[in-house]
């Protein structure tokens, strides 16, 4: 028989039985459903874990900090036998993080990019109010890879002059000193509009302190740092990580702190046994960048094995996947329970049919309708119930979605979403056919082996 | 005459024996005989005599418990299920007792089911079906589902149906034991006609003998044996009869 009577004949008969097709039809129809819905929400909370990790820092970033060493390394990377023996690795010893120890980072295999930061404290006045800002010293390269979005200027990358660039929350951080009012937090309005007005700012902070306290005390000297420019606003509510920064160009903090603090101790900074400052500033932390999720785990052993002090975000991935993987499972599981509920109801149907149509199935025999073709036409019934059913299931799980969606953007959770991608409308869709079809293989083997003779007896 | 002939169906030494808890029933008991091309042949009997038994095993839907069936010099009863209904559908016709049409098919896509299990395209299989309605009266009743029409109707749709795949051999089981008398005529006459124009082996069953007298050679069957085979040629009945025969020795046409 050729393909398309095949697919015309049983269409065909399931026509002939509307009401009872309808009712099979409904069962695959609420079974995919229930699993779409189910694998929907598992991948909605999933994505919305993986923006928030997102959002703290990318997945292939490694935060690297000094570290105490504790005087031994010996070990094995990527087969190769790694033996470190600088000068300065003794007991007990202090690995800090200097240009030397960047460069070292930058070289190791796995390694896309490394970038120093170095963060300090000043205080900014502008009038009555006064704010402490958390300044980020990076390369021109790390503000660019940090994706911030640019509201007005530009991002401070020129080395030769300090410029700073303000977070979009900087500016609510103003406070009065004398009565302690945050205006931002008991107006909502901004005091300082960063892009516009001028700032003191005081670098050396325990020689502002004491002349506070002590009036006989040379207050230090104020600075007018230039604006580079100032993060865009955000959407209400929406939080951002730079919010709060100040960012500015490392070398030019470097330079600008060594001028400021000439032959004393950059406050932050480590001091000699003695209590002398170094000759080198060194870096507070580095984001070393992975070329890969899978190598994260590795390069940061790794670096702690140096001597560093090395985090990522991977722990949290993992707990958080196998959680997701969990939560999929028993939703799925679910869904998947209400699917076999409607195969069963699929393989009613069909053993109904069959016996309904043992004469005509007879008829077919006699008449020199193929046995494979006999078999082919109820393993095509049932795939079309379950391919319709599927179908009508999407539609139904596509509905549902977007009511859980708005009912919890409603309630303010906006993370926590259902989601379908294109790949698991496809294989729901598949996945119900062959359900369908699985369901149907029984009863159509019990068609194809009937007798004709049923067609002939006469009663 | 035929006997010179090889023929299309040689039955020998069949035998099929029911076991009906420890008893065993003999619906066949040692049946041969040869039918050759282009006869029509009725087999006529008492209830329970074996006819149906005999029809089907012929039309290989039973296997004998011993001895052999060739039809157009194939062995039925060595062939699988799925031989059997190729073997058909290339081959045989049938026409039921009960009509057996498809109740959600017109009179039309009845005809061409045979066609359809063949894959025959619809615009060619339509075509055939619609000339063999032409054939058997029913050029108004194409579009007639089987429940808009008469028993009568419904056994020229039955007729044409086993015609329209042209096989060698068309079977018939009882196939007016669902008509009256009048329409049992009709029906018989058509089957003589198309028989003789289309040149075309029919066996039929039948308890009644004067509808078995519509044909050439009457085989009575008693107890699971070939009785009596008679020769009906000269005392045919319908309109036919009349006629000069034509035997099938004169033909043209070659066997399968
Ligand atoms: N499946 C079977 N099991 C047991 N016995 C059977 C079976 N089929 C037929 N028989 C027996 O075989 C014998 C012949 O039956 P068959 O159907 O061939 O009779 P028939 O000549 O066609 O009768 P009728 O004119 O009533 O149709 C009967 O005695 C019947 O009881
Ligand atoms: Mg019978």
């Amino acid at each position: 028989m050729r393909i398309l009577d095949l697919l015309r004949m049983s269409s065909g008969s399931l026509l002939k039985r509307k009401f009872r097709t309808i009712l099979t039809v409904l069962g695959v129809m609420i079974g995919t459903a229930s699993i779409v819905v189910m694998v929907s929400l598992g991948l909605g909370i999933n994505r919305a874990q993986m923006e928030q990790i997102e959002r703290y820092g990318g997945l292939t970033t490694i935060t690297v900090r000094e570290g105490r060493n504790d005087g031994y390394y010996g070990g094995t990377v990527n087969g190769a036998s790694v033996y470190i023996a600088g000068s300065s690795s003794s007991d007990g010893e202090v690995k800090r993080l200097d240009d030397e120890a960047i460069r070292m980072l930058q070289g190791l295999q796995h390694v896309k990019s490394v970038y120093p930061i170095l963060t300090f404290s000043a205080i900014a006045k502008f009038g009555a109010y006064e704010s402490d800002l958390s300044i980020q010293g990076m390369t021109p390269e790390g503000l660019e890879d940090q994706n911030i979005q640019i509201g007005e200027g530009h991002l401070p990358t020129d080395s030769s002059e300090l410029e700073f660039f303000y977070g979009n929350k900087v500016a609510a951080d103003f406070y009065n000193p004398k009565t302690y009012d945050y205006p931002y937090y008991s107006t909502g309005k901004y005091v300082v509009d960063l892009s516009k007005d001028t700032l003191f700012i005081i670098f050396d902070q325990s020689a502002y302190w004491s002349s506070q306290n002590d009036g006989t005390v040379q207050p230090p000297r104020k600075y007018i740092v230039p604006t580079a420019g100032v993060e865009k606003a955000n959407e209400e509510n929406e939080w951002s990580s730079n919010g709060y920064t100040v960012f500015c160009n490392l070398d030019a903090l470097k330079t600008t702190l060594q001028r400021i603090f000439r032959n004393k101790v950059i406050p932050g900074q480590p001091t000699t046994a003695g209590g002398k400052p170094y000759k080198e500033i060194y870096y507070n932390r580095a984001s070393v960048v992975v070329d890969d999720v899978e190598n994260v785990v590795e390069v940061q052993e790794f670096i702690n094995s140096l001597g560093y002090s090395a985090d990522s975000n991977i722990e949290w991935i993992q707990s958080t996947k196998e959680q997701m993987a969990n939560i999929q499972a028993l939703l799925g599981g679910i869904g998947a329970v209400s699917l076999l509920v409607a195969a069963i109801g699929i393989t009613n149907t069909m053993m109904m049919s069959i016996y309904e149509r043992t004469k005509e199935i007879g008829v077919m025999k006699v008449l020199g309708c193929d046995m494979r073709n006999i078999q082919e036409l109820f393993l095509i019934e049932a795939g079309y119930i379950g391919f319709i059913g599927g179908l009508v299931g999407l539609g139904l799980s596509y509905t549902i979605s977007a009511v859980i969606n708005r009912a919890l953007a409603a309630g303010g959770e906006a993370t926590v979403t259902s989601y379908i991608p294109p790949w698991l409308a496809i294989a729901a869709l598949i996945f119900a056919v062959i359900i369908g079809m699985v369901a149907g293989f029984f009863p159509s083997r019990r068609a194809m082996k009937l007798s004709p003779l049923a067609a002939i007896r006469n009663e | 005459m035929a006997e010179t002939k090889t023929p299309v169906i040689q039955v020998k030494d069949l035998y099929k024996v029911y076991r009906v808890g420890d008893t065993k029933v003999r619906a066949l008991n040692g049946v041969e005989f040869n039918i050759y091309k282009g006869e029509f042949c009725s087999i006529v009997g008492t209830s329970g005599s074996g006819k149906s038994t005999l029809l089907n095993m012929l039309a290989g839907l039973e296997k004998p418990t011993k001895g052999q069936v060739i039809i157009g010099g194939e062995h039925m009863e060595s062939k699988t299920e799925n031989q059997l209904v190729k073997f058909r559908r290339e081959h045989i016709g049938f026409i039921f007792q009960s009509f057996n049409l498809m109740a959600t098919m017109t009179a039309l896509e009845n005809v061409a089911l045979p066609l359809t299990f063949q894959g025959v395209s619809k615009e060619q299989r339509l075509k055939k079906a619609g000339e063999l309605l032409d054939l058997v009266g029913l050029k108004k009743y194409k579009k007639h589902r089987p429940t808009q029409m008469s028993g009568g109707q419904q056994q020229r749709v039955g007729v044409a149906r086993a015609l329209v795949v042209h096989p060698e051999i068309i079977f018939a089981d009882e196939p007016t034991g669902n008509l009256d008398s009048n329409t049992s005529e009709e029906v018989m006459r058509l089957m003589q006609k198309v028989v003789e124009e289309q040149h075309q082996t029919l066996v039929m069953v039948t308890h009644d003998n004067h509808l078995a007298s519509f044909a050439d050679r009457i085989f009575h069957i008693k107890d699971g044996k070939i009785v009596q085979i008679e020769d009906n040629r000269a005392n045919r009945s319908g309109e036919k009869a009349a006629m000069p025969q034509q035997g099938p020795g004169t033909e043209d046409r070659v066997d399968a």
